[in-house]
């Protein structure tokens, strides 16, 4: 009996090995989607603190390369803007008009990157602002500097964005003064590079060609900077061009995001819908 | 034994917050963060039975697995080289050492013991990294990852070992 006892107990670890390893493997498959692993990882409210104290530490490091980001863009868009209204010769009142109408249908709810990642297949961010800030899934996030993904999950003051950086993160784009369209799809490796497929062969593109949001999906309004066109190449099966595309937007360098809420976005879902 | 354990489990937090508040953050080229925290399965002394490593590895994995954001893959891995580790141990200890051995470079040699790092580390990357991108669709993308991460994790961890129990 003793005999039998002492063999028992020298195989023990082997059955507590089992034992670990079959609950990790539970782990992987049970929270590993991104909805379900709200609750369990990122956004809970402990690890969510924790998380928050460390990205207000790193805010104040990541600031002044952050700031001239931000300069740098204003004083693009600024001297596009000129350009665009000598060159139309607009009436400057009725493109404020216009873009009031723009303010009118979205708002803009800033938001703090409080965890993120660019190393795994499938990366998502998490953001300080949830269900209470008026956040909901769908919702579209930016930066200054161009689109950073969808929102996918939400608790009250959390909410799980899924990365441009993420297989399953599919965009809705367009060449910039084309009418060609295609999605915008990441592979893996490099975080500034993705793809975006279904080209037609007879598209004139040339690199350094703009890629932007279409407005088709109405997460994200029509024209908002994707990044450029760096290489053409054939798909798969030959029949069209798979554009790879430089992104604007570094996402491992990223502090602050706006969410967009797309205020009539319910009533173009529902007209959609029928 | 309690003074040991309690020592051994504030060294656990402090390689788990550098790891989730610091490495994360870095990516080398954009690619595989370094990992670190296999150096408390690593460094567990000789003699400590093999489901207390087993738990080691467990444990250290599974909060780490919270805070990343990666359920189940540092847990597997770390579980994984925890079975290892003591019979590894056992084979590439010095003949005449002492039954508590804890493994570092002034008791194990130079050497021996930057295999003993380097073998136990790789099984740990190959481990999560087959978890984590979990299909051979995109295999070179892993395999770069793996690379870029194990090359710096086990340059951190050799300056790590150096700083902590620098050779006689």
């Amino acid at each position: 009996m003793h005999d039998f006892i002492e063999r028992i107990t020298a195989y023990v670890h082997w059955a507590l090995f089992l034992i670990l390893e079959a609950f990790s493997g539970f782990l992987l498959f049970q929270y590993n989607h991104y909805q379900g692993s709200i609750w369990f990882t990122q956004a809970n409210t402990v690890v969510g603190i924790v998380h928050e104290w460390e990205a207000k530490a790193l805010s104040y490091l990541r600031m002044p390369a952050e700031n001239a980001a931000l300069v740098r863009r204003n004083i693009i868009l600024q001297q596009q803007l000129d350009e665009l209204r000598h060159k139309a010769n607009v009436d400057t009142s009725m493109v404020n008009d216009q873009w009031s109408m723009v303010n009118d249908s979205m708002r803009l709810i800033p938001a703090r990157i409080i965890d993120n990642s660019v190393r795994k297949r499938d990366n998502m961010i998490v953001i300080d602002v949830g269900s209470e800030d008026g956040v909901a899934p769908e919702m579209g996030v930016l930066s200054g500097t161009g689109v950073v993904g969808i929102v996918s999950g939400v608790t009250p003051h959390h909410a799980l964005v899924m990365s441009i950086l993420n297989s399953h993160s599919s965009i809705s784009c367009r060449l910039r003064g084309t009418e060609y369209f295609g999605y915008l799809k990441w592979k893996g490796g490099r975080p500034l590079r993705a793809y975006m497929d279904d080209v037609p062969r007879h598209a004139h593109i040339e690199k350094g060609d703009i890629v932007e949001t279409s407005g088709f999906s109405n997460v994200f309004p029509a024209g908002i900077f994707l990044g450029k066109v760096a290489e053409i190449k054939n798909s798969s099966d030959g029949l069209a061009y798979e554009l790879e595309i430089l992104l604007s937007t570094d996402i491992a360098n990223l502090r602050h995001v706006n969410v967009i809420n797309n205020l009539i976005k319910e009533e173009l879902d529902s007209l959609k819908a029928q | 034994m309690i003074v040991s354990t309690l020592k051994r489990l504030f060294w656990a937090l402090i390689l788990l917050a550098a790891q989730v508040l610091i490495l994360d953050q870095v990516h080398p080229w954009g690619y595989g963060a370094p990992l670190i925290c296999s150096l408390i399965v690593i460094t567990l002394p000789m003699g400590t039975s093999r489901s207390a490593a087993l738990l080691w590895g467990f444990g250290v994995g599974f909060v780490a697995d919270i805070f990343a954001g990666t359920a189940g893959i540092s847990s597997a891995a770390l579980t994984f080289i925890a079975l290892i580790q003591p019979p590894l141990l056992g084979l590439m200890a010095p003949r005449d050492s002492e039954e508590e051995l804890h493994p570092s470079f002034s008791t194990m040699g130079r050497w021996n013991y930057l295999q003993f790092i380097a073998l136990l580390l790789l099984l740990h990357h190959l481990v999560y990294f087959a978890l984590e991108g979990f299909s051979y669709f995109h295999i070179i993308d892993i395999a770069i990852s793996m690379g870029v991460s194990y090359a710096a994790s086990l340059l951190l961890i050799i300056l790590i070992e150096h700083v902590r129990n620098p050779q006689k």
